[in-house]
């Protein structure tokens, strides 16, 4: 009898598919990370937001001494297309004639997904590999992340077998449901695409570094840095505000900071699929909103860890 | 998770009431005993253990390969030896039950002392006109670095009371 407990307790103990070793695992994110970058490519992706429609976009990489040489084109819907080269990140979009240019903060975009050095979150995720099946053609290694804690999404990620290059991957809650998923449906590797260069002017204003702060942050989620801190003028918005950006490699949490000219009401925000979440408060006189395609334990976090810094005068509720 | 009384099996109303019992460590030694013994003559019952578990981890943020875990937990079934052993006496195993119930109260507890309390009423509601005004520059500008950009309209809101917490 009690050696049915402690065999349901060791059962439930278990994982399908034991973790890569760190050291391992690290190799796997390295040579994913790595193709998506240095692998000349072009190809046809679908992509899905939980139940919303498909939509598909053309890619193409070029290897640059700098990184890469990218270029997204939407083939639904309004004309968009994202540039990336020389570290520059460029967004165009085709309205009523006119084509709006807008500078990026980021250049991230399928199949580059992970960061460029990818290693470190070994520490943050459990690496497994899955079996062996098939997308746009080619062979590919299912590669499973599976956060450790409750402050990221998991990832299933399928490898080329050759290069690394994800072919598919799936953004995918704690319950396993897919929260975003993409997949190549066609795609050439080896490829080297011309991408005509980028628009030499943006139309919009490029976002300035922070100095010091009003507020800061005690304490981050593991993993978590901040990788960006800008003043920058947001769409729509009159002013500037402070946007800084937390993250672990792959998930990316926004804080915008301003002034509050009122007493802030707290709200908290979520998705539909509870992809994002959101928290608006009040820290000293500066209003806060952290935003991000990550769990609300995370979004959590770093909110209620804001602090007013001295010689900022409190005035919310 | 509390230290409330111990509950002998049979007032439990459900076979559902037992395992999540068992799983908290409320049952009294009599009444795990007899769960235990069930249980590894009923699959079924096993399998809503497993579930329990799940649940537990879930609330932990280390839900993982629910599919594969009955399974497991099956197959470790199958292959348990007749034990003709006499029993070991409960003593001996409630620390570890107690112990689980403890940390599971303690990470909590850690979630909720942090967590926002709502206010009530706390429903959530649909961003009104005002307000999908104001979070579309945020979830335009974080589309940067967003893998998804949702609109207003698919956002539910909540308010919020920071309590306990320094503004």
């Amino acid at each position: 009898m009690r050696a049915a407990w402690l065999l349901c307790l060791v059962a439930l103990g278990a994982r399908a598919g034991d973790p890569l070793p760190p050291a391992e695992a690290a190799v796997w994110l390295q040579r994913m990370a790595d193709a998506a970058r240095h692998v000349g490519y072009e190809g046809v992706f679908a992509f899905q937001h939980g139940d919303a429609p498909l939509q598909s976009l053309m890619v193409s990489n070029r290897p640059a001494p700098a990184g890469k040489d990218s270029r997204l084109l939407a083939m639904d819907g309004e004309q968009r297309e994202v540039r990336c080269s020389q570290g520059i990140s460029l967004s165009m979009q085709t309205a009523g004639g006119q084509v709006k240019v807008e500078r990026r903060l980021n250049s991230r975009h399928f199949p580059d997904l992970l960061p460029a050095n990818a290693t470190p979150l070994a520490n943050w995720y459990n690496v497994r590999l899955g079996e062996v099946g098939r997308v746009a053609g080619l062979d590919c290694r299912q590669v499973e992340l599976t956060p450790r804690d409750a402050f990221r999404w998991g990832y299933v990620l399928c490898a080329e077998k050759e290069t690394g290059l994800p072919l598919k991957a799936m953004m995918i809650n704690d319950a396993g449901k897919p929260l975003m998923q993409y997949a190549f449906a066609e795609v050439k590797l080896g490829a080297l695409p011309r991408n005509a260069p980028p628009p030499a002017q943006t139309a919009s204003e490029a976002a300035r570094p922070v100095a010091a702060g009003r507020v800061g942050v005690k304490s981050l989620p593991p993993g978590f840095t901040r990788i960006t801190a800008v003043k920058r003028q947001l769409p729509n918005k009159p002013g500037e505000v402070e946007h800084w950006v937390f993250s672990d490699g792959l998930t990316h949490i926004s804080l915008f900071l301003e002034n509050a000219a009122q007493p802030v009401e707290t709200l908290r925000g979520q998705s539909k699929l509870g992809m994002i979440n959101m928290l608006t408060r009040q820290v000293g006189a500066m209003q806060a909103t952290i935003l991000g395609d990550a769990p609300w334990p995370a979004v959590e976090a770093i909110a209620m860890n804001l602090e007013a810094r001295p010689g900022t005068v409190a005035s919310g509720k | 998770m509390t230290n409330a009384m111990k509950i002998p099996a049979q007032h439990a109303q459900t076979e559902d009431d037992n395992l999540s019992a068992l799983f908290d460590g409320e049952l009294d030694d009599p009444g795990a005993r007899a769960i235990l013994k069930d249980l590894s003559r009923d699959p079924e019952r096993c399998r809503r253990l497993a579930e329990y578990a799940l649940i537990g981890d879930s609330l932990r943020g280390l839900n993982r390969d629910a599919p594969h875990l009955t399974t497991r937990v099956m197959a470790a079934l199958e292959q348990e030896p007749t034990v003709l052993a006499p029993m070991a006496r409960p003593r001996d195993r409630r620390p570890a039950l107690w112990l689980a119930a403890a940390t599971v109260a303690a990470i909590t507890w850690g979630l909720w002392s942090v967590s926002p309390r709502q206010d009530a009423p706390a429903a959530p509601m649909a961003a009104a006109p005002g307000q999908a005004g104001n979070v579309l520059p945020y979830l335009e500008a974080h589309q940067d670095f967003a893998q998804a950009v949702v609109a207003p309209s698919e956002m539910q809101f909540t308010r919020v009371n920071l309590a306990g917490v320094g503004q």
